[in-house]
């Protein structure tokens, strides 16, 4: 999976969570971007991107997380793409 | 001090993890739902009105549906570590006064990461299916 698919399975997974539909994850994108995205969301997120990629996560991987771009490397390297 | 809540290891809960509770809603709850809420729609207060409108009897209360919902999530899965933090529920037939229900609840998704289950409900009638969807519960127990 290419980095952009990526990011195209992610909009709609962040639309839905953050119940904003102007949302579109960047690689620059940060919590601090976003009014609805505090932190039950971001619980939530780190879930529906588990859930639809197929992929689970360390307490400790999310936490060093910075930007959304951060978090699509880390799904890359889940997928082994 | 649990209250009587269950209080499984978070390594207990893995996905499929499932627990049932039969409940019966009467009249006593219905009638002190309708004074708590203050929602008196005679579907659900007026058996009279309720077959006028092609139902057999008054239909339970959603709210009630949820209300048994919340104890499954607070008293048995998780029980005393976890907490409720959102639902999404159809009501997809209605239930009656008198009419012995199932709830169960079953771990769809443990996420380690965020600390949180996903946990998909379904009420059953026999039959008759009366509401689906699922719950989130987020661990505030130890790891």
């Amino acid at each position: 999976m290419t980095e952009q698919e990526i990011y195209d399975r992610l909009t709609p997974l962040f639309q839905d969570v953050l119940d904003n539909d102007d949302v579109v994850p960047t690689p620059e994108l940060t919590a601090r971007d976003v009014d609805e995205w505090d932190s039950l969301s971001h619980i939530r997120l780190v879930v529906a991107v588990e859930q639809d990629f197929g992929v689970s996560f360390a307490a400790a991987e999310i936490a060093r997380l910075e930007n959304v771009g951060q978090f699509v490397a880390l799904i890359r390297s889940k997928l082994g793409a | 001090m649990t209250g009587g809540a269950d209080s499984p290891a978070w390594t207990d809960l893995a996905e499929g993890h499932e627990v049932s509770e039969t409940f019966t809603i009467d009249d006593a709850a219905m009638a002190a739902f309708a004074d708590l809420s203050g929602d008196r729609n005679p579907l659900h207060t007026d058996a009279a009105f309720a077959r006028s409108r092609g139902f057999p009897d008054r239909v339970v209360y959603g709210g009630l549906i949820l209300a048994r919902v919340s104890r499954l999530l607070g008293m048995r899965l998780p029980g005393r570590d976890g907490l409720w933090a959102g639902v999404k529920m159809s009501f997809r037939q209605p239930l009656h006064p008198g009419e012995e229900a199932v709830l169960t609840g079953r771990v769809r998704h443990r996420s380690d990461a965020a600390r949180l289950l996903t946990i998909t409900l379904e009420v059953r009638c026999g039959d008759r299916l009366i509401a689906s969807g699922s719950a989130e519960s987020a661990w505030r127990g130890d790891a």
